[in-house]
This record gives C-alpha cells, sequence and structure tokens, in this order.
C-alpha cells in the first residue's frame, strides 16, 4: 500500500505523539487522538458541502487545527490549499475566489461566504457515521501548493500523490524514521514538505513536533527532537548564535549546540537553498550531523545526502524514481517516474514553458555536475537569482537594467546581505558623483515594481573596470567580487544613498 | 533591573547584527529592519535576551515579538514582566 493510503488507511499505532509548541503554550496529543479528532473535522467537512477534488484552503499559522484539516481533507479526497499568513497579503475571501477554493480556513480574524475561523473546528462532536473509505490513485493530487515566482503573484500547482508518496518512501529508505524519533518541523504547514513529517509520522510510528518560526528555538530544548528540519538561513543563523555563545562562555560548540537544539539530535535536515558549507562543517563538528539535499517545488526531493551516502559539498546522490539529466549548458534537468506536476495552475503565460518539458522533465535552472559516484553539485544558476528570506525569488537582470537607464549610473550589482532588502553596488558614471540624481533614479527604478523587487539603497563604488579586477575580460561586473569589496557599506544602515 | 535588561539586551543584539556595532552604541529607536536583523536572528535574540533575564519567553506571543521592532520596544516589554516575576 502506499504511504499515503496507508496514512489515510486506518489508525495509526497509539504510543506516539504530535505535539505543537508555540510561545506561550505547549500541547501534545496521541497519534490515535490525532486521527480521531480529524475524522471528526472531515465529518464537518461533508457536512459543509466538500466533496472529492473540492478545494480547502488553509491561512494560518501552524496549528494543531491545520494538521486536522489537512488530514481530513485527504480522508475525503478534498485538495488542501496551505497559505502562509506571512506570504500572502490577500484576504481569504480573495485567496477563495483566485484559487477556486470551496472553503477556506484561517486564524486571520476574517469572516465572509465560504470563509471560517479555524477556532470553529475545536472541540467538535464526535462524529457518528462511518467516513467513506478512499484512496488516492497516484496521478490524483490531494495538494495545490504555491512556488515563489520569480516576480508577480505566486504560481501554483496541483502535487501528485505517486510524487508524495515516492518522496516518503525515498527519505524512510534513508532515514528510517521510527519509534524514538521526533521530527521537529517549525517552517509553515502550508509547506507541503513540512506536512511530509506528519504523514511520516503517522505511517512509520514516530513522534512529530510543530512549532513555529518564532517559537522554534525556543521549544527545541524543552521538545528534545531527534530530527530538525530547516532551511540553510535558520543554520545559519544557529550557528552564529553557537558560535558567540561558545566565545561568551567558555563552553564547547559541542555543549552549546546540546543547549541549544537538546540532547537527543540525531540528524540536522537541511534543503531548498543553497547551505554554506562552512556552516555545514560547523554542525558535524559539533556532533549534530546535517544532510543537505537538491529539490525544486516542481521535482520535490531530487538528491539527498544521508548516513549512508555524504559527500560534503555535494546535495547527495538521486533518489530512486528521479533522474538527473545535465544539459549542454550544463543546467540540471529533473526527469521524474511520478512528476509532480507537468504544468502549473495558475502562472504567467510562458511560465510553464521554461520549466515543464515533455517526458516529465522539469528544467531546474540550476547550473551542477554529477560526480563519478553519482553524487550531485551546485554551482548555482543559471540565471542571477536572490532568494529573499520569505523565500520569494528576485530576478536581478531586469531590476539592475531599470536603475542602468539612469544617465548617472553606469552598471550596477544587486545584493541581499539580509536576505531582506535589495542593495545596489553602483558604478557611477562620472567621477563627480550626484546623490540626487542616484536617489531620483532609484526612486524612478522602483517604480511599479513589487515591494520585494525594490531596491532599499545604492552604495557608490569606485567605477568597475577590468583593471581593478570589478569587471571580466567580457566587461561583466564580477559579482562576488564586487560584492565582497564592498560589502562593508552594504550591510552598515548608516552607509548608502537610499530611495 | 531595567538597567540589567538593557545591558543583556544590548550584548545580545550586537551578538546577532551583521556588522560589528559596539552594544552600547545601538540606539533604543533605531528599526530592527534598518539595523539589517533578520527575523531568525530577531528571534534568537529575543530568546537569547529572555535566557540572559530570565525572563521567559512564554510571556509572549508570536504576536508580542512581531510587534516589538526596537531595542527600546524590547527592553520595556521585558522589564515590565521582570517587575512582575
Amino acid at each position: 500500500m502506499s504511504v499515503l493510503n496507508r496514512v489515510i488507511g486506518g489508525p495509526p499505532r497509539p504510543g506516539n505523539r504530535l505535539t505543537v509548541a508555540r510561545l506561550g503554550a505547549t500541547a501534545s496529543w496521541d497519534l490515535t487522538e490525532v486521527w480521531e479528532l480529524s475524522g471528526r473535522v472531515a465529518a464537518r467537512l461533508l457536512g459543509l458541502g466538500v466533496r472529492p477534488g473540492d478545494r480547502i484552503g488553509i491561512l494560518a499559522a501552524n496549528s494543531l487545527e491545520w494538521v486536522l484539516l489537512d488530514l481530513a481533507a485527504l480522508r475525503i479526497k478534498a485538495v488542501t490549499a496551505g497559505f502562509d499568513p506571512g506570504k500572502f497579503d490577500a484576504t481569504g475571501a480573495e485567496l477563495v475566489a483566485r484559487y477556486g477554493l470551496t472553503l477556506l480556513f484561517t486564524d486571520q480574524d476574517e469572516t465572509a461566504d465560504r470563509v471560517h475561523p479555524i477556532a470553529s473546528l475545536r472541540e467538535l462532536p464526535p462524529y457518528e457515521r462511518e467516513l467513506p473509505t478512499s484512496v488516492w490513485e497516484l496521478g490524483e493530487a490531494p495538494a495545490l501548493k504555491f512556488t515563489s515566482g520569480s516576480s508577480g503573484p505566486a504560481k501554483s500547482l496541483l502535487a501528485s500523490a505517486g510524487s508524495i508518496d515516492s518522496s516518503l518512501a525515498a527519505v524512510q529508505d534513508m532515514f528510517a524514521h521510527g519509534p524514538g524519533d521526533d521530527l521537529f518541523v517549525f517552517l509553515p504547514l502550508s509547506l507541503l514538505q513540512q506536512r511530509y513529517w506528519v504523514y511520516s509520522a503517522l505511517a512509520f510510528g514516530h513522534d512529530v513536533t510543530i512549532s513555529t518560526y518564532e517559537a522554534a528555538f525556543a521549544a527545541l530544548r524543552t521538545a528534545r527532537p531527534t530530527v530538525v528540519m530547516g532551511v540553510p538561513g535558520f543554520f545559519e543563523s544557529a550557528r552564529a548564535h553557537l558560535e558567540a555563545t561558545a566565545a561568551r562562555t567558555g563552553a564547547s560548540l559541542a555543549e552549546v549546540a546540546v543547549e541549544t537544539f537538546g540532547d537527543r539530535i540525531r540528524y540536522l535536515w537541511t534543503g531548498s537553498a543553497p547551505a554554506n558549507p562552512d556552516t555545514l562543517r560547523c554542525f558535524t563538528d559539533a556532533g549534530l550531523p546535517i544532510f543537505e539535499g537538491y529539490g525544486l517545488n516542481e521535482t520535490c526531493i531530487v538528491t539527498k545526502n544521508h548516513p549512508g551516502a555524504h559527500r560534503p559539498g555535494s546535495v547527495g546522490r538521486v533518489l530512486p524514481g528521479k533522474e538527473v539529466l545535465i544539459d549542454a549548458d550544463g543546467v540540471i534537468n529533473v526527469r521524474s517516474e511520478h512528476p509532480v506536476a507537468t504544468r502549473y495552475e495558475h502562472a504567467r503565460p510562458g511560465d510553464a514553458d521554461l520549466m515543464f518539458r515533455p517526458g516529465g522533465i522539469v528544467r531546474t535552472g540550476d547550473l551542477g555536475h554529477l560526480d563519478e559516484d553519482g553524487y550531485l553539485f551546485v554551482h548555482g544558476r543559471a540565471d542571477d537569482v536572490i532568494v529573499l528570506e520569505n523565500g520569494k525569488k528576485i530576478v536581478v537582470r531586469p531590476i539592475e537594467e531599470r536603475l542602468k537607464a539612469s544617465p548617472v549610473i553606469e552598471d550596477c550589482v544587486l545584493t541581499n546581505p539580509s536576505q531582506r532588502q535589495l542593495v545596489a553596488i553602483v558604478s557611477p558614471a562620472a567621477q563627480q558623483v550626484d546623490t540626487d540624481r542616484i536617489a531620483a533614479a532609484l526612486r524612478q527604478a522602483n517604480t511599479g515594481l513589487d515591494r520585494d523587487e525594490q531596491i532599499a539603497k545604492a552604495v557608490l563604488a569606485e567605477r568597475f573596470t577590468v583593471a581593478n579586477g570589478l569587471l571580466s575580460s567580457q566587461f561583466k561586473p564580477r559579482r562576488k567580487q564586487i560584492e565582497a569589496r564592498y560589502r562593508r557599506l552594504v550591510i552598515d544602515p548608516e552607509e548608502g544613498i537610499r530611495a | 533591573m531595567p538597567d540589567t535588561i538593557e545591558t543583556a539586551a544590548r550584548a545580545a543584539l550586537a551578538e546577532v547584527l551583521p556588522q560589528d556595532l559596539p552594544p552600547d552604541a545601538i540606539a533604543l529607536d533605531a528599526e530592527f529592519d534598518h539595523l539589517g536583523l533578520t527575523s531568525l536572528n530577531k528571534v534568537l535574540f529575543l530568546t537569547s535576551v529572555c535566557d540572559r533575564t530570565k525572563v521567559g519567553l512564554q510571556h509572549f506571543t508570536e504576536h508580542d515579538l512581531a510587534a516589538m521592532r526596537t531595542l527600546g520596544q524590547v527592553v520595556d516589554a521585558l522589564s515590565r514582566h521582570a517587575e512582575v516575576n
């Protein structure tokens, strides 16, 4: 039986728990209780007229109700569409209309047609009738998921049950999660992969702790998980914390790591963006093995380092059911036995053609190579993309071109050291720099751009030349060198010209 | 107590800022965004300062944390709970 169908096929074994650890409140349930409560929610959904294939939106922070709704939707073959309140500016009613939702549940204090408070799912009465038996076929889609567009509104796709299933099975083969494990999840459950760990707990019998971004560091020590699922930015911040605390207190990194992550860590999981090799090494040296992987929303997990096959610097070997094809330009293409999707549900015209190719192939846009043992190494983006901490991908070239349209700016490079704001490092067109005109150029370039795409400030550099090493021999700006040379000015809030 | 909290908060904040800034040089009313503090580092800072001042982070909700945008606001919020303690 497929993993997903095992999840919805009947109650799990007792003895494993779901814990929700938020600031100010922690509560825990046996997974059998979670199963029973999800049945009550499923019955409520049926009572509200939800039918197989209907889309249920969830616009809420991580909570028990989030988990229950998702499981309930799975059990009656509805489609979960998760929205991170931090990422979607739209109201629930707007999301209902935009994405064709039958219902939306939210913690955002909004009521409208088809929009319900998620709190209404608390303390539902037990259901009296049997729920219909459901089976997910591999090509059916239990989830509508969203992927940060390079600009404009988020793209969405319907993720196939087959892709979810093959990823869960492959992860289980690599990491053997089971009794004694507690997987710590603090990224939004609106991200389908974060929900995998709940499915894994139900199917393979282990604990799972759901927290929030804000509560994560506080909750880790008391939760004492065995696995922490995080993005590289999280581990980067944690590493800085470990090193600063070790320096301040005289404790070893390993001691501070235990203090921060608890004393039961088996391994740390990361992916979704390039990780700093020094950070990975730091955690491994501190006694917390960390395994990097690779995948896109459009491909699910493609490669993963794991205890049985780990090559530092790589993102691991290719998972069963996936095939990595490096094209003539060095771009990573991924063929899947069970593709996540073959098109977007919502996207700008042409976006799907750039990503989805015939034969279940996805062109990732990342550059990389496979070594002789099949480990994948990722070198960067084929086009220059900045990923903000909110996950939004910004293609910098068009924004740079807008700024370069000003006669006072000869060239520029966009950077984002804080992962929050774009900073332009500007090569001025003249020796005598008119800062007012550069500020005006910034305002002009920002006009009409999304908030995340706007340039917060410009830092003046010396003119980029081949001689000073800031231009390549093809007269292209050498981004890394420019960023390194002007980093101090870029990160100093007192420096720079603001729009 | 507030002096102790402010000192601890300044030290904890200086540790997570992207630029080297002496703890005493951080303005109480400087916006975290303006200082280049990422969301995760803000969380680490608040977790760390609560540890150091023995003010339980459980006094605050995710919403409270989001509303704290300057060092001064953090010091004020922690001081209220320290006095209660």
